[in-house]
């Protein structure tokens, strides 16, 4: 009997404590996500892999980092940022991650914009008062349990792993390139390269797991289940992304069609839903894409207004934070009125938007891994020295990438005979 | 006295980072931080820290002057002229520039965007104080090198009486000055400024108040909070705040924590509380049993008007309510209620049981808080007896308590909420 009730509240305990980690994961996973994913199957088969797995590894780092951070010290990522390197240094990572939110948010509306495209509604329609309807729910009502619709539907990419094997891919070559190192020096492929790791460690989800070990009140002494939480989560991220790459690429890169569209992405799941493949793919992109767009401005006003000391959260009325819902409405106006603008390809949006987190990631993973490195902060869970080595080794390799990026889009050639191909 | 002169005003931000030249120009460091003394007067800067690496400080007399480029000395620069921390100094770039502190004049927390600091003569001595913080937005540009663009802006300054700094100090820093003031703060108050600080401040908090205080701040926080809180206490300051408040309270937090946890802190409280405590713990969420609380004030049948209002003085004390006197016979079976104006009024040899009002309205403890509420509006009631199926009084639902279950306000919502298990939250106001 006693044994049973020590279970029950241990039972208890993880449940109260699971969660933030596997959100942060399935958020990932947005409008921008998917795209980019399905485009590197589709444009280079099961070349991107590898380097897909690579950043889920980097992933569940970087998310442990925050996690372990937010529980031992109780605060936020950028009040931490405030108070260790002042104010200049605060406004600076304000600004790229709200530049890279406000990418990310215009790349949800994409999202929702091209999942009523595939049901036959303009983004003319659909955008705005998508837009509206976001934007009054969270001032208007409680959100908390329409945000639970939205992660249902985001259950339909879990569609994507039946396709993965529906397709019969040729399971020795996946494994075998996915453990083969590829690299090519193409811009187009170093685009798709930055791309690829820009969605899956983002800087609002480092900002986000972090601020929600806190809200929680997860404390050192329960953080070893909260290592689980993200661990789980990097490994749904990983594994969601791997089979819309087997899909894609057993699809679509066999038979050499490139995506132009999110339509095309959509093909990938014929093998499951025939035609219903585009109306699975339509709810599965509205509701990442929804649920994204609630999550990136709301985060984004919340970390800022931390930063700078702003009243802030959605228990406040408008009147008590301006600033916090200054911020969210201007993210959701500015994000969904850079998707009208005519002719744009929302696919690419939601495509360039990941290189520019990719490109934005940086600066944000030094000030993680310094702040987690402070042993007056951290104490006994201080980054370990080969934690470090390796967290630095990426955001290294992730620097250097930009600028072959940024070089290879300026002088294409002379990069391409550099690297040897 | 010595009258003071203000020789000039400066900010913190436009001298930290800048060069310390001695008498012969030569450059000897950079101002890291000022030193403040921190002793409930006005604090005064006493030190300069000029190296990142060392703890020595160049003491505030052999300041010369100081302008745009730098800092300048008035004398030759040698290690012997240095001095090192001493009791009831403080750093203010590290523990005030950038960090929370309590802002005593508007109750909140509030974020340091800079500090001013004067420049002051008394008689032969100069003399720089620590005036105020700058908690503005102009001060936070100012930071950044903007201010001209918001030179419409006032600057929100907080006098240094005014603050409260909440960095880990040697706890013999801690003022009474402070001490006192955080004890004028209102309980509601305390309570939001508990609810926005991270844990460990939290604790550090919790621990420089009274226990009547932190009673009174618990009871103001949604019961996340208050369950947060209680877990992370030390176990015997956990167990004497939980006997302090209502049991219903007590009953609501103790019922969120581990179950270990809950039955450890129940066996250190007092044998009476953790009865009363435990019992209400036993009754569902949707019951009316799980609203009530056990303090009324219960008068038998037989006493006399003068022997009751005597006997109020003791319960006045703890009871929810003391305006509504609940009247029993020997087995606490419930036989009438009297209002205390009622009991006022009526001539002090009658016995209760001849003017106490024998129709009283109650509700079963295994009844929906629906049903509460819905006796509490028709009869007009501030509290509502409990009782069981014999009659036999159990406690009373206070019209505060049924309120909060049944207003469909907004909830304190969390930007972070997706799959959190949500308590059931009961904020006292």
């Amino acid at each position: 009997m006693e044994a049973i009730k020590g279970l029950k509240s241990r039972v208890l305990l993880i449940l109260s404590v699971m969660g933030p980690g596997i959100i942060t994961a399935f958020a990932d996973n947005d409008a921008g996500g998917i795209a980019t994913y399905a485009s590197a199957g589709a444009k280079y088969g099961y070349k991107m892999m590898f380097i897909m797995l690579v950043s889920t590894v980097c992933l569940a780092i970087a998310q442990e980092i925050s996690a372990r951070t937010g529980a031992v010290t109780g605060r936020g990522l950028s009040d931490l940022i405030r108070e260790q390197y002042g104010v200049k240094w605060t406004f600076f990572a304000m600004a790229v991650l709200l530049v890279a939110n406000l990418g990310t948010t215009a790349s949800e509306f994409s999202g929702i914009a091209t999942s009523f495209e595939i049901l036959g509604i303009s983004k003319y329609i659909s955008v705005p008062i998508g837009a509206f309807i976001v934007w009054w729910l969270v001032l208007k009502t409680d959100y908390e349990k329409v945000e639970k619709v939205f992660l249902l539907l985001c259950i339909t990419f879990f569609s994507y792993i039946i396709s993965g094997f529906i397709v019969h891919p040729s399971w020795g070559e996946v494994f075998h390139q996915s453990l083969t190192p590829s690299f090519s020096g193409e811009p187009d492929f170093i685009l798709m390269a930055v791309g690829v790791i820009g969605t899956t460690i983002t800087p609002w989800g480092q900002f986000y797991v972090q601020a929600s070990v806190v809200d929680k009140g997860i404390t050192a002494k329960e953080f070893s289940i909260t290592r689980w939480d993200v661990l789980i989560g990097s490994f749904f991220t990983g594994l969601i992304a791997f089979f819309i790459i087997v899909a894609t690429a057993a699809t679509l890169y066999k038979n050499h069609i490139s995506i132009e569209t999110a339509k095309d992405a959509a093909i990938s799941l014929q093998p499951l839903a025939g035609n219903y493949a585009s109306l699975l793919f339509a709810g599965g992109l509205l509701g990442a894409s929804v649920l994204a767009a609630f999550i990136l401005p709301l985060s984004s006003a919340y970390a800022v207004c931390e930063a700078f000391g702003f009243e802030r959260g959605i228990s406040k009325s408008y009147k008590e934070a301006p600033v916090f819902y200054g911020l969210y409405s201007a993210l959701i106006f500015l994000g969904s009125t850079l998707v009208l603008w005519p002719d744009l390809s929302l696919y690419h949006v939601m495509l360039i938007s990941q290189v520019v987190n990719g490109i934005l990631l940086p600066p944000i993973l030094i000030f993680m891994v310094l702040i987690a490195s402070n042993g007056n902060l951290m104490g006994n869970f201080t980054n370990s020295k080969s934690y470090n080595l390796i967290a630095w080794l990426f955001t290294v390799i992730l620097i250097v990438l930009t600028v072959f990026l940024l070089l290879s889009s300026l002088f294409p050639d002379s990069i391409q005979r550099l690297l040897g191909s | 006295m010595t009258s003071i002169t203000v020789m000039g005003d400066f900010y913190l931000s436009q001298i930290l980072g800048k060069p310390i030249f001695d008498i012969h120009g030569k450059t000897v460091g950079y101002v890291r931080d000022l030193v403040t003394l921190w002793n409930g007067h006005s604090p005064q800067v006493t030190g300069i820290k000029f190296n990142k690496e060392s703890k020595l400080l160049i003491p505030s007399e052999r300041i010369e002057k100081w302008d745009a480029k730098g800092m300048y000395l008035n004398c030759e620069f040698s290690p012997s002229i240095t001095v090192l921390l001493q009791d009831h100094e403080i750093y203010i770039s590290k523990w005030l520039l950038d960090k929370q502190i309590i802002d005593l004049k508007g109750s909140r927390l509030v974020r340091v965007n800079d500090i001013t600091l004067s420049w002051v003569s008394r008689g032969s001595e100069k003399l720089i104080l620590l005036v105020a913080v700058d908690i503005g937005f102009r001060g936070l540009m100012r930071r950044m090198g903007l201010e001209f663009l918001v030179r419409k802006i006032e600057n929100r300054f907080l006098g240094w009486q005014y603050i409260n700094p909440l960095e880990d100090r040697n706890s013999s820093l801690y003022l009474n000055r402070e001490k006192k003031q955080l004890s004028q703060l209102h309980p509601a108050d305390i309570a939001d400024i508990l609810e926005e600080l991270d844990y460990h401040k939290r604790a550090d908090l919790m621990g420089r108040l009274s226990s009547d205080q932190a009673v009174e701040a618990l009871r103001e926080m949604e019961l996340d909070t208050q369950v947060e809180l209680i877990n992370q206490m030390d176990a015997h300051r956990a167990s004497d705040i939980l006997e302090e408040m209502p049991p219903d309270d007590a009953a609501d937090i103790l019922a969120e924590l581990p179950e270990e946890k809950s039955r450890g802190l129940l066996g250190l409280m007092e044998a009476d509380e953790a009865q009363d405590v435990k019992e209400l713990m036993e009754y569902r969420e949707d019951t009316a049993g799980s609203l009530m609380t056990t303090e009324f004030v219960e008068l038998p049948v037989s006493i006399t008007a003068d022997e009751a209002i005597l006997r109020l003085r003791e319960f006045a004390r703890t009871a929810e309510t003391i305006y509504y006197l609940f009247v029993t016979d020997e087995h606490s079976i419930l036989k009438g209620v009297l209002s205390l104006r009622e009991l006022l009024l009526a001539d002090p040899s009658t016995c209760l049981g001849d003017f106490m009002n024998a129709h009283v309205v109650s509700v079963h403890d295994y009844e929906h808080p629906a049903t509460v509420a819905e006796r509490i509006n028709k009869y007009g009631l501030l509290a509502l007896p409990v009782v069981d199926e014999r009659q036999r009084m159990l406690g009373i639902i206070t019209v505060d308590d049924v309120l909060e279950e049944l207003m469909s306000e907004r909830e304190r919502s969390s930007l972070f909420s997706l799959f959190k298990v949500r308590r059931h939250s009961e904020r006292r106001v």
